[in-house]
């Protein structure tokens, strides 16, 4: 080969590696206030650097619901009436206009904040809005899921996608240009599956796929949030729980401070006074939040599929049975616990399924890197600082992604969600 | 291909302030690819098993609920009613008014209310917001127009909320068992009890002769109720998980405690 064209050739593999580097965001330039990834992730962003907000009154939304599975009227017990159909939310723009699906985060219902707040930004942004709820949510597992045992994603995946068909064929008259589809968290995971599943079942042809602070590895993140309840809290003794220390904290400030006010800026103000929480008590309550998700899986799967590991199977249940003794039941059961005690039995009898290590990689990223790698429309933007990360995640993100992948310094687990800079990004993704 | 201007406008002091106040985690270690392993900060009890979630939790279920079986059925029919009737009626309502109008009647009705937050901060002998109270009540009566506006809380006296359930938590009456009300949702026999006491001392009191006019009018209650529904944020269904009763029992007898310590 003559000197020149080993020079050239160099020179395209100089080029094409530098255009593939992820865009990573720097401290200095990104102006997000709270350096604290605890802080980040419970208290999110400080409301003057927050996007401007349509009202409510000022959004043409309303709540449906759909039948995906019939037989769920008959098989659930009578307390689980209000999620024996399938609810979901729509907003539509008076013209005609792109529709975007917006996937919930572990446990998340559609019209939780981050919804709420991301169907907004989008709305503002001209989009014609679908939030659907997680399907690791008790509305989902009740109303539509086939297995009724969430965590694999792929079937996870499946099942969103026939609540988008029915969702799509439910309304005939909106005027749809184009499909996008989103989710932050656990929805982010999700949103890459359903991407994938599109591509042999075309039933939207997305335009853009956008991947917000998804898990890499979901048995990494599932392990850091099982970790989280275990950190060294101070002031808890046999006399005073960690929800008593918490409150009498929180007693303590406003008696100091002369009265209630509970507004948005509470969460930074308590932080600047005598009371302020330390990492170790934040992270005990992230993780708390969090049993508490696994708590309801772990009940609702298990009930749904008459397992009997919390409640005995055909235990008559009806709206005045204290089920606080299941509640009881299911909260001594961590994520980890459920994999072991119903994902993975089942995928083993219903998928012949394999050993942990090999569901691992059925259910991370791990599973899409070719498609995640050689597909242009998805994109992530994701935090150096997310607690739900392992060693070697962001790596591989940068790996497959290249200059599809923003990395923001801070943020903590979805802290930056609601900052300006960042809706601003997704809102110029999606438009581009 | 996504690359930004990333430029956000620097909010002046409370930026500052944040941003001065904001502890970053100790010695940062950043990996090779940007990670910052925030869990490496944390100290963790050496076992990885201790039950402090568990007990804490277990311990914050047991709530005195005698009358559970009831209750669940009450909050259940609340959480039909809510959907089916008081929720489109305020959809309704939403859709007939302009938003002004739909805060001036919060703000009268809010205005209503501050007699009872004035009677109670008296009972109390907390003799500061006794005074904050009636300046809300003058401003917002007068310069307010009848309290259409909320004046007051743009001078800086914000709402005290003060009710006769928190009175008699306050001189150390216990809460009792748990109730859902019908329509009213969670509360407790003290509270319960209060709300009698504070809805008795309205109708004599007479204010801006709204009792007279309401009982002539019965459908003053009916927009009072709507507009009651329209401000509370809460939703059943939500929280989106099987044991919602126990966690809105929980937080309202937490949150009830709070209130009465302040």
């Amino acid at each position: 080969m003559p000197y020149f064209l080993r020079l050239f050739a160099l020179l395209g593999c100089l080029l094409t590696s530098t255009a593939s580097l992820a865009v990573d965001i720097p401290i200095e330039e990104y102006g997000f206030p709270l350096h604290n990834p605890f802080e980040a992730t419970i208290a999110g962003t400080p409301p003057e650097l927050r996007p401007s907000l349509l009202e409510n009154d000022d959004i043409d939304q309303k709540d449906y619901s759909i039948t995906v599975r019939p037989d769920r009227e008959y098989d659930l017990p009578d307390n689980f009436w209000a999620v024996k159909k399938l609810r979901y939310r729509l907003a539509v723009q008076p013209k005609p206009a792109p529709l975007i699906f917006i996937i919930a985060g572990t446990g998340a219902h559609y019209a939780a904040g981050n919804m709420e707040l991301l169907k907004n930004v989008f709305y503002q942004g001209g989009f014609h809005v679908v939030q659907l709820s997680s399907p690791t949510s008790c509305d989902v597992m009740a109303g539509a899921s086939r297995y009724a045992t969430p965590g694999l994603i792929s079937e996870d995946a499946d099942d969103l996608y026939r609540v988008m068909q029915t969702i799509k064929a439910r309304h005939p008259r909106l005027a749809v240009t184009e499909y996008h589809l989103t989710g932050y968290s656990l929805g982010g995971l999700h949103a890459a599956f359903v991407s994938h599943l599109d591509e042999t079942r075309r039933a939207f042809n997305f335009k853009r796929v956008l991947l917000l602070n998804p898990p890499v590895n979901l048995y990494t993140s599932v392990r850091n949030l099982d970790m989280l309840v275990q950190t060294q809290v101070e002031n808890v003794t046999n006399a005073a729980t960690f929800y008593e220390s918490m409150l009498s904290k929180l007693t303590r400030y406003f008696q100091q401070k002369g009265h209630i006010d509970l507004n948005e800026a509470l969460l930074y103000d308590f932080q600047l006074s005598r009371q302020r929480l330390s990492n170790e008590e934040m992270a005990m309550l992230i993780g708390a939040t969090f049993r508490f998700s696994s708590a309801d899986i772990v009940f609702t799967s298990d009930l749904i599929n008459r397992r009997g590991l919390i409640t005995p199977p055909d235990y008559p249940i009806t709206e005045s049975t204290d089920i606080t003794r299941f509640f009881r039941r299911a909260l001594l059961c961590d994520f980890d616990c459920y994999m072991t005690e119903q994902l993975i039995p089942m995928w083993r009898t219903r998928f012949n399924g394999g050993s942990l290590q090999q569901m691992v990689d059925a259910v991370s990223l791990y599973a899409l890197q070719d498609y995640l790698q050689s597909s242009d429309k998805i994109a992530v933007m994701h935090n150096a600082d997310d607690i739900i990360l392992g060693p070697g995640d962001l790596g591989f993100l940068r790996r497959t992604f290249g200059s599809r992948l923003t990395v923001y310094p801070l943020g903590g687990h979805c802290g930056n969600l609601n900052y300006k800079v960042n809706t601003q990004a997704m809102l110029h993704f999606f438009h581009h | 291909m996504i690359r930004l201007p990333v430029r956000p406008s620097p909010n002046g002091l409370s930026l500052a302030l944040l941003l001065s106040l904001s502890l970053p985690l100790a010695a940062q270690t950043v990996d090779d690819d940007g990670f910052t392993r925030p869990l490496e900060h944390l100290k963790f009890n050496p076992g990885l098993d201790q039950r402090e979630f568990e007990i804490s939790t277990l311990a914050a279920l047991a709530i005195y609920d005698p009358w559970e079986p009831w209750n669940r059925r009450v909050y259940h029919f609340n959480h039909r009613f809510d959907e089916w009737v008081f929720l489109p009626v305020v959809r309704g309502y939403q859709s007939v008014t302009p938003r002004v109008v739909r805060n001036g009647v919060s703000n009268f009705f809010s205005n209503l209310d501050d007699i009872g937050n004035l009677f109670n901060n008296v009972l109390q002998l907390k003799g500061q917001r006794s005074m904050q109270v009636t300046a809300r009540l003058l401003f917002n009566t007068t310069f307010g127009v009848f309290g259409l506006w909320d004046p007051a809380t743009r001078m800086g006296l914000p709402k005290l909320k003060e009710d006769f359930g928190q009175t008699l938590g306050s001189y150390g009456v216990p809460h009792g068992p748990y109730v859902v009300l019908p329509f009213l949702g969670p509360s407790n026999l003290r509270d319960t009890g209060g709300l009698v006491v504070d809805f008795g001392v309205e109708s004599p009191t007479n204010f801006l002769n709204v009792s007279e006019a309401s009982s002539q009018n019965p459908e003053i209650y009916l927009v009072r109720a709507v507009d009651a529904r329209y401000t509370t944020a809460f939703r059943y269904g939500q929280l989106n998980s099987p044991f919602e009763y126990e966690k809105v029992r929980y937080v309202y007898t937490q949150a009830r405690e709070l209130q009465i310590a302040d």
